[in-house]
């Protein structure tokens, strides 16, 4: 009896101990009469933190872009896409029985787009023309391609109001030629002309997000007979997938290859480029205070050469590779995701101007404590529509003179001996 | 009362278990709020009285041999024992601004006694000294430059108390004589973290800081009863030693624990009743160099008068009735303002389980108010004492 008594009391005492603990313990309304501590102040200071940066074009590497970029500006620029399909089936099923491709009824090139936005839709038809451009020749250089789009090589095209520009296009390509190969059991390889009046951009799905150009093939009029739909597959370099993989499909430039002068750092554009900039902040304001706004103040370089207003994203990305890696080339191909450490984007168009502002606390944050091998203490800038867009947004760069130069903002919590009352 | 219980045989599981659930209460002696008049400074003295000396405002704190104050009253234990107390509190602060309204818990006191022979009994307890776990949130914008500025939020949140740890001793060498002796270690720590959001999430990181204040002190005290038959006296006292403020391995400040003085007569004349008066005052001045030159710290009184009154029986249970007022000033000025506290209290108390159990309970309600300042404080307390004698 005693035993339970004392469990019972001792049980009751739990249950209020318990229902004390329900705190609520925010209050502030008599702040600051009755609150000595007040909000910390925080300190704001602008420096040249960038201590080099440059541009490097071709990136993403050829085959690596997550569109293909078809465009036409005349002596501007001119692209083209070059699709491979390196192996075609010999047969269809019918019935459920496999047959042997002895005619083609009809073959198209099922090609998704993206959709053009209001301001970036052709004011006028255009033209999609695809070209065989099989080569024994190294086939991933201008030089050589740029011949096989001539009028003998034309395999099919077909013209598309602006206004039907809307998520795939049916490209009716010769049944003869492809029949040709698949008899001879030899690849195709398809290259994409973009022709209109006016000058005109179009983003084609690619297999590098699993968007590919589908070569769709009826084998018979009859409609037991299941069509043959053919992805994108290149086979060269031979043996070494990890090459020949990406160069399923990739755009190659003909014209409009423009350089990066020194006094900038390029974003986007034809090729596409990306840009590196490597900082120096004090280790005063990095490991010894709470930074709680880093932005990088970066002066607009009004770029009109194309698409002048048409604006794109800018991504700040982490540079994730270590110290091994020395070769700008190959750190900028080794950075974040968009997003990623809460680095956020800004749209800008190619023909603004004036300093612009990347948010990168999430990022200088890393860096608190770290050495710069193991936190490398650089950023990286992409394009969203890096090789499928023409736009470049250019910044001036560390070359440039001092009132533009990149430049660091950083707001931060100085180390306080808080907590004493 | 103590001295009126019913000994009986032991049961060594009941303490083990009531002395473990004790041991899991003690790394949260002390939880409560901020932006108000009563925890300025380093906190909120909650008294170090038990929920009985609590039901009669603290007037019989140097009698009382549960409330942590004079060691000599621990003579009157006389078997083994272990006690706890829950004092949640309901407090609302009132300025211009409004009212802000918050729920807080505290256990502030705990320890265990064990009679040794020969009139001695020792006793190893802890109990809150001040209590300064406080959270206040509040908007302010600042600017950065003349056209740069930031609304942000700070969270500015302490957590801990400095904590009174005591090993004490009881002897009575007649039956009209009680002293004790006490060693104090004056332990204890504040976690203070500072949240500052921003209202601009895009372009500002929320950041928080943290800092644990650690103190680390010593105090003796001593204390003396003096028993008749209708008056019942209790004097005590508590000397300070050093105390020091640090911050992981940094000291940071030093200053002296506060010497406290206190005396408690109390009518004895009515059965199993007591009648009593107490004063004491506690050198709080000494804190003030353990804070920034911003701290105002000052001496202050502590003054109760209060009953503790057998009431009619329940079954065989004698239930006590208590009642009380208290009057005090808190140690910590708000700003330039000393602040002064009034509370009325009542309480009931009784013994279970034959004697094993007594069960006591309290209601204060206290009003601070600081001369000058336009906000006024007002809380109930609920104190809940439980000790256990196997």
């Amino acid at each position: 009896m005693l035993k339970k008594v004392a469990l019972l009391l001792t049980g009751i005492a739990v249950v209020f101990s318990i229902a004390a603990c329900s705190e609520k313990l925010e209050a502030g309304k008599s702040c600051p009469l009755l609150c000595p501590e007040q909000a910390i102040t925080l300190v704001d200071t602008t420096i040249d933190a960038a201590v080099s940066d440059t541009t490097i074009a071709g990136l993403p590497p050829i085959g690596a872009e997550g569109y293909l970029m078809l465009a036409s500006h005349g002596d501007t620029v001119e692209t083209r896409a070059i699709i491979r399909y390196d192996t075609l089936p010999q047969s269809y099923t019918k019935s459920g029985v496999d047959s042997t491709i002895a005619n083609i009824d009809s073959a198209y090139l099922i090609t998704p787009i993206v959709k053009p936005d209001s301001l970036r839709r052709p004011k006028a038809p255009v033209t999609i023309e695809a070209y065989d451009v099989d080569t024994t020749a190294t086939d991933t250089v201008a030089a050589i391609l740029a011949p096989l789009f001539r009028p003998d090589r034309l395999i099919g095209s077909k013209t598309f109001a602006p206004e039907s520009l809307l998520d795939t296009l049916r490209i009716p390509v010769s049944t003869d030629s492809v029949l040709d190969r698949v008899k001879n059991g030899t690849k195709l390889r398809v290259g994409l002309r973009i022709v209109s009046t006016q000058g005109v951009d179009l983003r084609v799905g690619s297999t590098t997000l699993g968007l590919g150009v589908t070569l769709h093939i009826t084998a018979s009029k009859d409609t037991a007979a299941a069509p043959v739909n053919v992805a994108p597959v290149s086979n060269t370099p031979t043996d070494q997938p990890f090459l020949s993989g990406p160069l399923s499909d990739y755009t190659i430039v003909l014209n409009g290859t423009t350089r990066t002068p020194a006094i900038l750092l390029g974003v986007g554009g034809v090729p596409s480029r990306r840009s590196f900039i490597r900082f120096n902040v004090p280790s005063r304001i990095v490991d010894s205070t709470t930074i709680v706004r880093a932005s990088l103040l970066l002066t607009q370089s009004p770029n009109r050469r194309l698409d002048p207003h048409d604006s794109l994203y800018v991504y700040p990305l982490a540079v994730l590779a270590g110290p091994a890696i020395t070769d700008i080339s190959s750190l900028l191909q080794f950075v974040g995701t968009p997003g990623q450490f809460n680095l956020d984007s800004l749209r800008l168009a190619p023909a603004d101007s004036g300093v612009v502002s990347f948010e990168i606390v999430g990022l200088v944050r890393t860096w608190r404590g770290q050495s710069s091998t193991v936190s490398p203490r650089s950023v990286a800038l992409r394009s969203a529509v890096e090789g499928q867009s023409p736009g470049e947004i250019d910044f001036f760069s560390t070359k440039a003179p001092a009132a533009v130069r990149p430049r660091l903002r950083i707001t931060y919590v100085p180390q306080t001996s808080f907590g004493l009352p | 009362m103590m001295t009126q219980l019913v000994s009986h045989a032991t049961s060594r599981r009941i303490g083990a278990f009531v002395f473990a659930l004790l041991l899991s209460f003690v790394p949260a002696l002390a939880v409560r709020a901020q932006a108000n008049l009563s925890s300025q400074g380093f906190g909120f003295p909650t008294g170090q009285f038990s929920t009985r000396t609590w039901g009669t405002g603290g007037a019989l704190a140097e009698l009382d041999p549960l409330s942590p104050v004079n060691p000599a009253s621990l003579a009157l234990i006389p078997t083994r024992l272990v006690t706890f107390q829950i004092e949640p509190e309901f407090r609302s602060v009132t300025t211009a601004s409004g009212t802000d309204r918050t729920t807080t818990a505290r256990y502030p006191n705990v320890f265990g006694a064990i009679p040794v022979g020969r009139g001695w009994v020792l006793s190893l307890g802890a109990s809150t000294l001040l209590d300064r776990t406080a959270t206040s949130v509040f908007n302010t914008t600042q600017f950065l430059t003349a056209t740069d500025s930031v609304p942000m939020t700070t969270q500015f949140r302490v957590d801990g108390a400095m904590d009174d740890v005591r090993l004490g001793a009881g002897w009575a060498p007649a039956s009209w004589l009680r002293v004790g002796v006490g060693a104090h270690a004056i332990t204890g720590h504040n976690l203070i973290s500072i949240t500052q959001s921003f209202a601009d999430s895009a372009q500002f990181a929320t950041f928080t800081q943290q800092r644990v204040l650690g103190f680390s002190g010593g105090a003796v005290s001593a204390g003396i009863q003096l028993v008749s038959k209708l008056v019942t006296a209790g004097f005590s006292g508590r000397r300070g030693g050093n105390l020091d403020l640090s911050s992981e391995d940094t000291l940071l400040t030093s200053a002296k624990v506060p010497n406290r003085f206190g005396a408690s007569v109390a009518f004895t004349g009515i059965a199993n009743s007591a009648i009593s008066v107490r004063t004491s005052r506690d050198d709080w001045s000494s804190l003030g160099s353990l804070g920034t030159p911003g701290l105002h710290a000052v001496d202050a009184w502590d003054t109760s008068v209060g009953a503790d009154l057998a009431g009619p029986r329940v079954g065989d249970r004698i239930l006590f009735l208590r009642g009380g007022f208290r009057t005090r000033t808190l140690p910590f000025q708000a700003g330039d303002h000393t602040v002064t506290e009034q509370s009325f209290t009542g309480g009931l108390g009784s013994a279970f389980a034959a004697g094993h159990v007594l069960g006591d309970f309290a209601l204060i309600h206290s009003s601070r108010t600081a001369s000058g300042l336009s906000a006024s404080e007002h809380a109930w307390t609920a104190s809940f004492g439980i000790s256990v004698r196997p």
